[in-house]
């Protein structure tokens, strides 16, 4: 017996050699995979990886934007992006409706109103749901989760930083970058940091946003323009060149004309100077026309940042690790198989850099990086012809090419684009005004004039061009849609119809059955 | 060692709506079983099968907080679909243990698992 104890007592001392000792033999890493972001991407990964039985952690922490406004897991998407985003553009939605419903019979009461204080607590508890959702996914499918902000500290270990300051270190063989990106502020404009905010405030605000200045012209400013417009504020959208760069122009007027309709201002070619706060509480804008010089003022309840989306690389220490990044983008090189220029690191998602900037690309790149990591799997993500919708007031879907990018790729001796402007059946005892919604199909000239492009613009855009994306994916062409019969009555089926090409000049609008 | 909640015990909708009245501000937990006959038995199986493992890590439940035992009745109160747990509390099914006044909650065979239950107790 007490040889024993004196056998145990020597070998005491010794645990840090046996752990070091078990890791070399056994496990050698805390965790197989270690993915530092639990948005769309990283939470992607982890769980797929965690089906072939590995060891997984996921790191997700959020740092409060400048406004101080916090969330759970779950990334932008959940958070302060696509739900939030789809679920007040709804909400704008339905205001429409109402007004129609008089039309088609309905006795209700006008002029209606919207309440803030009752839509955005709605969208809050949805949102709180989704956190719950995936923490409680993240849990049973045995993936360890980590409230914890993480950095690099070589190739295969991460310092795990707690929000009391409580730091760890953690090991693993394969790590993953999913942190995303974040809001930029134009911190040259004085007063942008003090008084405005972002589109990771807007929807958490308490109280309604009031008469809002959007400064921006990406996808992020027209939509959150457009669903205020649309629960009745007053919203304006300063553009200091063009609208929605690097979508299909033409279409992008389009969207941007029937937003003009539809009752949101714009500034066109208009610079913001600076912004303050005035005794009342409400803010000063001062712009700059960048056509003419002239300065002009406006006061605003609310003005929102939309200017652009800042990689989440700052805090990572990505430099000091070796991992190369776009000096241009700041996001995060990588290969075809979403490898970083270190071995064993990868990225994904937002700030990977070339890669969409959207959550089903980094779900999918996510989970097939899982596959080729630890499941034999050798496929690599296809970026080509990813469909998308904004969802503005008037929607505008598209897959594949723009008609600017297929003149660039073919010349415009090489494609052929069929058009058209349609009515969608709904507006019609509406009486809504129909002159932005358009179709728009860009194909090769040659044979059976493959699809480069399509394009549309009109209510359910998002449910419309979903079926098109896996056309365009089998190599569709103008043939074999003139081959497809449509369903009437839809919008839709003025694609499958389409005739009239650019080339003709002949008038484009739709007449009739 | 002091037990660090409280333990309330009531049977249906009205009892429970006034025990969560009288705790305001206070972080509330529920579990909702179908109601025990004479013998202490329940005519829901995975109620029977889920108490002890939700009573297993009530440990972990946070001071100060309170755990509502609550039965909701009989099975044909329960499988009218207008009884008032599923119309007003939107609960699709028992077992249920959600924490209160949060989107928190977890329903029938998730309440056999005890990992959940503890990341409830324990998580923000």
């Amino acid at each position: 017996m007490a040889a024993l104890c004196k056998w145990r007592h020597r070998l005491k001392p010794a645990g840090f050699f046996q752990n070091a000792v078990r890791r070399q033999l056994s496990d050698k890493y805390d965790y197989d995979l270690l993915v530092i972001g639990g948005g769309s991407g990283g939470l992607a990964c982890s769980k797929e990886a965690a089906q072939f039985g590995k060891k997984v952690a996921v790191l997700d922490y959020v740092e409060s934007s400048p406004k101080g406004t916090k969330w759970g897991l779950g990334g932008t998407c959940v958070n302060v992006g696509c739900i939030p985003k789809k679920l007040m553009h709804q909400a704008a939605l339905l205001g429409g409706a109402v007004k129609d419903a008089h039309k088609y019979g309905w006795r209700i009461p006008s002029p209606i109103t919207h309440d803030w204080l009752t839509m955005a607590p709605a969208v809050q508890d949805y949102i709180r749901s989704l956190n719950w959702g995936h923490r409680v996914q993240l849990q049973d499918k045995k993936v360890k989760y980590l409230n914890l902000k993480g950095s690099l500290m070589d190739g295969h270990t991460v310092k795990a930083v707690s929000k009391t300051g409580k730091e760890s270190v953690l090991t693993a063989g394969n790590i993953v970058i999913a942190t995303g990106g974040r809001p930029k502020y134009p911190t040259h404009i004085p007063g942008s940091l003090e008084y405005g905010i972002s589109s990771d405030d807007i929807f958490w605000l308490k109280e309604s946003p009031g008469k809002t200045l959007v400064v921006g012209a990406s996808y992020v400013a027209l939509e959150c323009a457009g669903f205020l417009t649309g629960i009745g504020l007053d919203a304006s959208v300063m553009v200091r060149s063009i609208p929605l760069r690097g979508f299909d122009q033409q279409i992008a007027c389009l969207v941007t004309d029937y937003m003009g309709s539809y009752g949101t201002k714009f500034h066109w070619k208009c610079s913001p100077s600076k912004v303050e706060k005035l005794e009342t509480g409400r803010l000063l804008v001062s712009w700059t026309d960048l056509d003419s010089g002239k300065e002009d003022q406006d006061t605003f309840d609310t003005v929102l940042w939309a200017v652009g989306r800042a990689p989440e690389t700052r805090a990572l220490n990505l430099e000091k690790v070796g991992v190369k990044m776009n000096r241009e983008t700041g996001k995060v090189c990588v290969s075809a198989d979403e490898a970083t220029s270190v071995p064993h690191i990868y990225a994904i998602g937002d700030i990977a850099d070339g890669r969409p900037e959207l959550t089903p690309t980094a779900i999918q790149a996510g989970k097939l990086l899982a596959r080729r990591l630890f499941g034999k799997s050798s496929e690599l993500m296809d970026y080509d012809c990813v469909p998308t919708t904004v969802f503005t007031p008037l929607e505008y879907g598209s897959v594949g090419l723009s008609e600017e990018e297929a003149v660039r790729r073919h010349g415009e001796d090489g494609i052929e684009v069929f058009h058209a402007f349609y009515k969608p059946l709904e507006f019609t005892v509406a009486e809504r005004d129909a002159s932005q919604c358009y179709i728009k199909m860009v194909c090769l000239r040659e044979g059976a004039r493959r699809i480069l492009g399509f394009h549309f613009t009109g209510p359910n855009a998002g449910e419309v061009t979903q079926g098109f994306a896996l056309a365009i994916k089998c190599g569709a062409t103008y043939t074999q849609l003139m081959a497809t019969v449509g369903i009437h009555p839809t919008s839709a089926e003025e694609i499958i119809k389409l005739h009239i090409t650019k080339r003709s000049g002949l008038d484009p609008t739709v007449t009739g059955c | 060692m002091a037990r660090q909640y409280e333990e309330v015990t009531v049977r249906g909708y009205d009892e429970f709506m006034k025990a969560v009245s009288q705790r305001k501000g206070k972080d509330v937990f529920a579990y909702f079983s179908g109601s025990k006959n004479e013998q202490g038995v329940s005519w829901c199986p995975d109620c029977v099968k889920a108490e002890p493992i939700v009573r297993g890590e009530l440990g972990y439940l946070p001071p100060g907080s309170v755990f509502i035992y609550c039965q909701v009745g009989e099975r044909p109160y329960w499988k009218d679909p207008n009884n008032e747990f599923k119309k007003t509390l939107k609960l699709s099914g028992v077992p249920t243990l959600l924490r209160y006044g949060t989107p928190q909650k977890l329903v029938e065979e998730e309440c056999f698992k005890k990992d959940l239950v503890r990341m409830m107790f324990t998580e923000d």
